[in-house]
């Protein structure tokens, strides 16, 4: 019998209501990387630093995967403890339930969170536990939100987790509280983890320009701001692929108009901080962000000229997935690095428009994984440097290849225009670093005619 | 002594590692080996981000990639699309499919899956076999023994002897358990074979995920032991395991081949070295070599100027059963107060020891530790060391937060010493911080 595979969640687009790009991919057996759904909902909600993350079902989904996100926190750090029903072999075959409800008291009694995250995993979901049902009577009995996220990792790929996790906040936390404070201007950024605390330079942008942070949906966020984020004037989404279906719903919803952006690079900061005065609709604050890009970009390109010297005609290969893909692109062109291949393996359609958008006709698309491809293409364009996950990271090692690690274990902020600063200075650092020299010399006593004999 | 649990309903802060993980790490030791967890994506994906983060190399794993309906329908369909994959693309010498926790509760059978694969495609010179390893039993040392088990199972089905051994008495097989490291495994071969013995390791783990520069990239395992070398260990006079859960494995070879073997428990400070010298010289009629005799003097030195900062202190330990009981050995010696001794799983090694042993997590640590002056533990424990206040000493899986821990070595003279000089560092960095802030400033 020929298996169904599942038609509806395929014929979502990716990140939208209504089917307008190609559907997510179905993974190929044998030749598949990357994370689950469960992952990916664990991601987008995790940065929520203040409230608890329980994960239901056997104890490895959570041992193998808490504590290895570089989302930072500025104060609580309860996001980070790592939280598991630990089913056993008997809660398999008798059900789980009881063991969630229990959980969820002893976290709630223990550690008075403002809200309690629930992740179903493959097997809860594969034994049909009734997860919605566990969370909404703990939540009426003990008075605080328990929102369970449906998103266990073989309904698909780490995309498919995050959009539910966005579905999770539509439906249980956005809009359920209000402000402290009346902000006519608030501005909320969906997508947006805080890895590195990038997030911190980004909103010292803001703060500078006099646009407020409502919501940060969710890096470093507290779990109170998120239920308020429908009084915000404006949605920036800043990875797309992940999180835009939660901006279109808000759209609908509540009426507060989104776009797309990105803070790699001057350029697409500047870009981001006009569209979200165009957006707030305030002629003062617009003045104020001009003359805020235009000071900030003098002084970012007076910093950044020793570094363009050596940069300048530098190749690079780019592994990255969804908006780093194309975004990245604009920050390197802004430091004279030719990309010379660049990673579409979990670019919607858009992207890859971007992509094409911001790169020669030359530059070679990597539609899949597979180090042996990013390795192949480096070598055959001569790549100087290679910038990718930490996953492809010590095989760039092993071919000796300098690398500069932009994804979510990477310790280094690169958003915004000091970032840009450091993402030249680590490019630089990288490719002028004494070892390539020294690894590809050999030893003294392998080179030929070193003794007369 | 009884094995403890305390109760409460959830795990805080994790300690198990999933078995499936172990299986991973083990097909790390063969040479050109794909280990393919039948699961969904996140089943190989969180154990070769782990990995990779631990030992700072390449990892190859593979998936089947499971999706909800390929589970409800047929999940073999997928395993069959892998191996096709991962057969026609690498040609690896040695495959290993590892059943989750997903495939286990749905009840697939990709054990005769992989019998009739193997028949239909007439696949002989490699090695291929299967494992169940869900996350709800065990940790990582049972999903790595396990492993070992089965492929020592298949390395004898493929050999197809049967009695008809010609025994080499000069060549013995390790069999080294999950929670050595590759420097670890290196020690004990250089050790073994100091003894003018020939050492095929199984899996070998020193060779694969040392660090190594070769050239020339593979998805599949880089270094290990290679399939031929695995051939010939059924060929050794003797096995020697390290670690109680790599029994069974040992017993396999004994079963089968009658190869006589000897377990060490303890792997860790001056009587268990003493233990394993003494009977490499026993069985090899060779005097221990000179530069052991340095090291175990080296040791007791050591051992006595160190003993000051040990005098008094307390120290919980948080890791896999089999390192546990080495560890806790190792303490003894040096007169350390155990505070708390915390496994992730009940095993007869931590069940006979003389402490009292908990099941449980970091969690319990902090609770059951509290007031100690060292903790022991993986990377996932620094925050719970700060907490408590303890000075933090980086062991087992998975360490992040050091530089070259897998080239650490905690066996022989040699690494009772690296220990010892390490644990005592840092509670001498300890007690300056401490005094630095009683201080009066004036």
């Amino acid at each position: 019998m020929e298996p169904i595979r599942k038609e509806e969640l395929d014929d979502q687009a990716c990140g939208s209501l209504a089917p307008k790009s190609k559907p997510c991919p179905r993974p190929k057996p044998g030749e598949a990387a990357g994370g689950c759904s469960f992952d990916g909902a664990q991601i987008t909600l995790l940065p929520i630093m203040d409230a608890a993350h329980l994960v239901h079902g056997p104890v490895a989904c959570a041992g193998n995967s808490w504590e290895s996100r570089g989302s930072l926190s500025s104060g609580p750090s309860l996001s980070q403890y790592g939280f598991a029903t630990d089913l056993s072999n008997n809660d398999i075959i008798f059900g789980g339930e009881k063991k969630l409800k229990d959980s969820i008291d002893y976290i709630a009694g223990r550690f008075a969170p403002p809200a309690i995250f629930v992740y179903s995993t493959c097997v809860t979901a594969l034994i049909g536990e009734d997860m919605d049902a566990v969370c909404k009577e703990a939540s009426d009995r003990l008075a605080i939100p328990i929102v369970p996220v449906n998103s266990p990792g073989f309904v698909g790929s780490k995309n498919l987790g995050n959009r539910l996790a966005g579905d999770a906040l539509l439906q249980y936390v956005i809009g359920t509280g209000e402000p402290e404070q009346e902000t006519p201007l608030g501005v909320n950024l969906i997508g947006e983890y805080n890895i590195a605390g990038e997030m911190w330079d980004i909103e010292k942008l803001m703060n500078q320009a006099g646009i407020t942070l409502l919501s940060r949906i969710t890096g470093d966020a507290r779990y109170k701001e998120i239920t308020w984020a429908h009084r915000a004037k404006a949605n920036m989404v800043v990875c797309s692929r992940a999180l835009l279906g939660l901006a279109k719903q808000m759209e609908s919803k509540y009426g507060i108009p989104y776009f797309e952006g990105s803070f790699y690079g001057a350029k697409e900061t500047t870009y981001s901080l006009r569209q979200m005065a165009f957006l707030l609709n305030d002629r003062e604050m617009e003045r104020r962000v001009d003359r805020l890009t235009e000071r900030e970009e003098n002084r970012l390109a007076h910093d950044l000229r020793p570094y363009r010297k050596i940069l300048k005609g530098k190749k690079a290969v780019l592994y990255t997935g969804g908006v780093k893909s194309w975004s990245v692109i604009s920050a390197l062109k802004e430091l004279g690095i030719q990309v010379v291949g660049v990673g579409t393996n979990k670019s919607s359609d858009e992207d890859v428009q971007r992509i094409a958008d911001r790169v020669g006709d030359d530059t070679e698309y990597i539609p899949e994984g597979g180090a042996s491809r990013i390795i192949k293409t480096v070598k055959e364009r001569k790549a100087d440097i290679m910038i990718a996950g930490g996953r492809n990271m010590y095989v760039a090692m092993k071919e000796q290849i300098p690398f500069v690690d932009i994804n979510q274990e990477r310790h280094k902020a690169y958003a915004g225009y000091e970032g840009l600063l450091r993402l030249a200075k680590e490019l630089v650092d990288s490719m002028v670093n004494p070892i390539w020299k020294l690894a590809s010399s050999p030893a003294p006593w392998d080179k030929e005619g070193n003794y007369d004999r | 002594m009884t094995v403890k649990r305390r109760s409460k309903p959830v795990s805080v802060n994790p300690l198990k590692i999933g078995q499936s993980l172990g299986g991973v790490l083990a097909m790390q030791g063969c040479y050109r080996a794909m280990p393919i967890v039948h699961g969904s994506q996140g089943c190989s994906a969180f154990p070769k981000a782990l990995l990779t983060r631990h030992f700072r190399e390449p990892i190859a794993v593979q998936t089947s990639a499971l999706q909800e309906m390929d589970v409800i329908f047929d999940a073999n369909r997928n395993l069959e699309e892998a191996l096709n994959a991962v057969l026609s693309k690498h040609r690896p010498d040695i495959i290993g499919i590892i059943g989750t926790e997903l495939t286990d509760v749905a009840g697939v059978d990709y054990q005769s899956m992989l019998k009739s694969y193997k028949r239909e495609r007439n696949m002989r010179g490699g090695l291929a076999f299967s494992v169940t390893l869900p996350d709800f039993r065990g940790s990582l040392e049972s999903g790595y023994s396990v492993t070992v088990e089965a492929m020592v199972d298949e390395l004898i089905q493929q050999a197809g002897l049967r009695g008809q051994r010609n025994v080499n008495s000069r060549q013995i097989t390790l069999l080294p358990g999950s929670y050595l490291t590759p420097g670890d495994v290196m020690e004990l071969k250089e050790i073994v074979s100091s003894f003018g013995f020939e050492v095929i390791a199984l899996p070998d783990i020193s060779t694969s995920l040392s660090g190594h520069l070769l050239t020339g990239f593979s998805p599949l395992t880089r270094g290990g032991v290679p399939l031929d070398s695995m051939l010939q260990s059924l060929q050794s006079g003797l096995t020697i395991a390290f670690g109680a859960s790599m029994e069974r494995p040992a017993r396999r070879l004994h079963n089968a081949l009658g190869t006589p073997y000897k377990v060490f428990q303890g792997t860790m400070g001056l009587k268990a070295s003493d233990e394993l010298l003494n009977f490499l010289h026993q069985i090899s009629g060779v005097p221990v070599p000179i530069r052991y005799c340095w090291q175990r003097e080296n040791l007791l030195d050591c051992m006595l100027d160190a003993h000051f900062q040990f005098a008094g202190v307390s120290a919980l330990a948080a890791l896999e059963p089999d390192h546990l009981r080495s560890v806790s050995e190792w303490l003894d010696e040096l007169g350390v107060e155990q505070k708390a001794l915390i496994t992730s799983y009940e095993t007869p090694v931590v069940a006979e020891m003389e402490r009292e042993v908990w099941v449980g997590d970091l969690d319990d640590a902090e609770v059951l530790g509290s007031g100690a002056d060292l903790w022991i533990s993986s990377s996932h424990g620094i925050a719970g060391a700060e907490r408590i206040g303890a000075a933090f000493l980086a062991a087992g899986f998975p360490i992040w937060n050091e530089l070259g821990s897998y080239m650490n070595v905690s066996v022989g003279y040699r690494g009772a010493m690296e220990w010892t000089n390490k644990a005592g560092n840092l509670l001498m960095r300890r007690e300056a911080e401490h005094r630095e802030s009683r201080v009066r400033h004036r």
